[in-house]
């Protein structure tokens, strides 16, 4: 093989497996060079940044990052992560600080008529929203069925207004209710889930619904105590308002037929609830960032007056 | 034995060649299913049903470790037995060890998929097995390093082939790297559960100083042997250059040992440690190109040869996406370029683009020229072996455009700040954002899925072709090959 034409480069005169070869062609120039060139970049790069270790310190690299400290002093180093990093989010914070302030100074209700600060809220609350709600009362904050409520709807368990949804944000909420199978039997639990049913006006049993009705305001169950004798709930408790359509815990919309509401609602008043816990957030963001936040999730849908 | 009249069965062990080209087959099939049954977990997440065997977490490492271990790993064993073989002029060393080689490393690729499927991980890349499965794998590695030398030192031949250069560092710098970063502490005895000998950062380097020259000799070193032999063999003509070839070898094995920090650049890692690995992977550019140089010049003068050959045109292409990927690479290894790259689906097409095109590609050529030569006889179609070529071009080339797009895209919207200086996008919209380019990724693994498929199905033919001619010519209790 290889006989090709005028090919002036001899072969190593080595053969392997019958034909196997290899040219002593020089390495090609192109070659070489790209590779010189590029030593010639590392030994810049080498320049510019953190590089060799030496002894306990390192060459450091004549490239400088300035920066503002926490204590605001100005301050150059040497480029290294932590520095860039520093600067990086302190000239974000340069940029929101003034908004920041004026949120801080500023009334909801003044808050509301700035369409500037408007504006800020709705950016600023965005990314906060989604770095710390989101993940229970989802992007939208529609909030699942069964686990976080819904923020965009006009129901609120602990009040809308926009310094309960601040105290919420801050100080979290537990809500609880009580596992009601161990102080009614079958009956009894199948006779207030007809009444709630009935009470936002799904199709319930007649008779359940009376003899719930007993027990919903009697002392056996005692629900009005939590719900109200009026069953709209109380939202200094946090109980829940069982006379509209919306529904947080028990999945009754979803449900394709009547017994099957009745069913989901007699569930929860069964089992009860110790889950509708929501994290104290003060210890996490700043009281500036709470009361945005309050601003915005307000703004998703009905903030109540 | 097997039973065709293979020339020189006695001269050469290649009952064992056979064994591993097998599984190399099947491997791949079996890997690149998985890889696109996750990659379609990613698209549409239904997939998983939720049944945590089949979740990405878990099946993830399963696809890896039969890709790159099975598929590659049985591809490497199987070319390096047949090269060594062939350019010493010597049959294997310890046909015992190396039988040893092919049942214990069939036995680490099941085990750890299992392990995996079951929730078992080291959690480190590549090196997810836990510590039995390593005892298992340094034992046949050592094993396979003795098989390799003993034969290299019986060779009949004055000179050691290149080709054999880089398989043996390929198996040293395995030997090293696996034992190193798996220094782990069993919980106890019994249980398969083990903690890392190394902590935090150190932890993190070792990874991925064993991640990336996994890349680097596994995964590139190797089959560049794999190269060195079947692409002169196939085009019948000398390698380029002897020089180029001795330069590049030295020069890569070199400069990958210093690279892996690159990985772990805008980490808790020091910055000049990373700053090294930037500058050590740009200069490990040209060594990587050296590789392809001498390949592709080595066809130069034969070029007709690519309108013809099929097989030809695996292992140019292979060469082509080899030097696409080694340019890629150091360019995402800068401080500036990973700031946008890092933890984006650029990275998985980048590894795809080496692992799809130069990997596997190569590896489909070599293959496609070693089965007929293992069973002497002609592959069963050569039709299929040109539909399959292009299935894995147009599969590569899905695969990795969808997440070049979709990895900018990532990295883009996550350092998108608006006029406020507040992100403008949250994590959970650049997910939504990624789904078209995840659909498109599925898709080019189907295309490519597809090719070896069909390579599975013209080998399987192409053997019982020859079986049966075998039969035919001799009265032979033939058994089935393999």
């Amino acid at each position: 093989m290889s006989q090709q034409k005028p090919h002036s480069v001899q072969t190593t005169g080595h053969v392997w497996d019958d034909d196997l070869q290899e040219y002593s062609n020089p390495l090609p120039a192109w070659w070489l060079m790209g590779f010189y060139a590029t030593v010639v970049m590392s030994i810049i790069y080498w320049m510019i940044y953190p590089a060799w270790p030496v002894g306990k310190h390192f060459t450091t690299g004549f490239n400088t990052v300035k920066y503002v400290n926490d204590k605001g002093a100005e301050k150059s180093w040497h480029w290294n992560t932590r520095a860039q990093l520093m600067k990086d989010m302190n000239d974000a914070e340069q940029m929101q600080k003034p908004y920041f302030d004026k949120v801080t100074a500023a009334s909801f209700e003044q808050i509301s008529k700035d369409p500037e600060l408007t504006s800020f809220i709705n950016s600023a609350g965005k990314a906060i929203f989604s770095d710390n709600c989101a993940p229970c009362h989802q992007a939208g904050g529609q909030g699942k069925v069964g686990f976080f409520p819904n923020l965009t709807d006009d129901d609120w368990l602990y009040g809308g207004t926009h310094e309960k949804i601040q105290e919420t944000i801050a100080k979290g909420r537990n809500g609880y209710m009580p596992a009601f199978k161990e102080v009614l039997n079958n009956d009894q639990l199948d006779n207030l889930a007809n009444y709630v049913a009935s009470l936002s006006g799904e199709k319930a049993d007649a008779a359940k619904v009376k003899a719930g009705d007993a027990l919903f305001h009697g002392d056996a169950a005692a629900c009005y105590y939590c719900h109200d004798n009026s069953g709209k709930g109380r939202q200094v408790i946090g109980s829940a308002n069982l006379t509209d359509k919306i529904w947080l815990w028990a999945d009754v919309p979803s449900q394709d037929s009547d017994e099957k509401k009745v069913e989901v609602i007699r569930q929860v008043i069964a089992n009860g609830l110790n889950r509708g816990v929501m994290p104290a957030w003060e210890t996490r963001l700043k009281p500036e960032q709470i009361k945005l936040l309050s601003a915005y999730v307000y703004g998703l849908g009905g903030g109540a007056k | 034995m097997a039973a065709v009249g293979v020339a020189g069965t006695d001269q050469y062990n290649f009952d064992i060649v056979r064994k591993f080209t097998i599984m190399a087959l099947v491997w791949g099939a079996v890997g690149m299913l998985v890889g696109v049954y996750i990659a379609s977990e990613l698209a549409w997440p239904f997939l998983n049903f939720d049944i945590p065997y089949i979740t990405f977490g878990r099946l993830r490492p399963v696809h890896t470790g039969a890709v790159i271990f099975g598929f590659g790993g049985s591809a490497l064993f199987a070319t390096s037995y047949y090269v060594v073989q062939r350019t010493c002029q010597a049959r294997l060393f310890g046909d015992g060890m190396a039988s040893f080689t092919f049942w214990g490393w069939q036995a680490v690729i099941v085990l750890a998929a299992i392990s995996y499927v079951l929730g078992y991980s080291q959690g480190r890349e590549y090196a997810e097995m836990e510590w039995p499965i390593d005892l298992l794998i340094e034992v046949v590695w050592v094993t396979y390093l003795l098989v390799f030398v003993g034969t290299i030192m019986k060779r009949k031949q004055p000179h050691i082939y290149v080709a054999n250069w880089f398989y043996l560092s390929f198996i040293l710098a395995t030997a090293l790297l696996h034992t190193f970063n798996n220094l782990a502490v069993p919980v106890s005895l019994f249980t398969l559960k083990s903690y890392s000998l190394f902590a935090g950062t150190q932890d993190a380097m070792t990874q991925w100083w064993y991640g990336h020259n996994a890349v680097g000799f596994f995964l590139t070193a190797a089959f560049l042997g794999m190269m060195y032999y079947f692409v002169p063999k196939q085009a019948g003509r000398p390698i380029y250059s002897y020089r180029l070839s001795i330069v590049h070898f030295w020069a890569l094995s070199f400069l990958y040992m210093w690279v892996g920090a690159h990985h772990l650049h805008w980490t808790a890692l020091p910055d000049w440690t990373s700053t090294l690995a930037a500058t050590f992977s740009i200069m490990l550019l040209l060594p990587s190109w050296g590789g392809m140089i001498n390949g592709i010049m080595t066809l130069s003068g034969a070029w007709d040869k690519l309108r013809t050959d099929p097989i030809m045109r695996f292992m140019i292409v292979a060469l082509s996406f080899y030097g696409m990927s080694t340019f890629e690479g150091p360019m995402m290894s800068l401080k500036d370029v990973n700031a946008l790259s890092h933890y984006t689906d650029w990275t998985v097409g980048h590894v795809h683009s080496g692992a799809l095109g130069w990997v596997a590609m190569i590896s489909f050529g070599s293959l496609y020229h070693l089965i007929p030569k293992l069973w002497d006889t002609r592959m069963y179609s050569e039709k299929l072996i040109n539909l399959h070529f292009w299935l894995a071009t147009i599969g590569t080339l899905l695969y990795i455009t969808a997440m070049w797009i979709s990895g900018i895209m990532q990295g883009l919207m996550w350092r998108a700040f608006d006029d406020f200086g507040n992100l403008q996008y949250s994590f959970a919209e650049s997910v939504a954002a990624m789904h078209p380019y995840y659909a498109m990724r599925a898709i080019g693994g189907m295309f490519f899925l597809t090719g070896m498929l069909l390579m599975v199905f013209n080998a399987f033919m192409t053997i019982r072709q020859a079986n049966a001619q075998g039969a035919r010519l001799e009265v032979s209790p033939a058994k089935a090959a393999a």
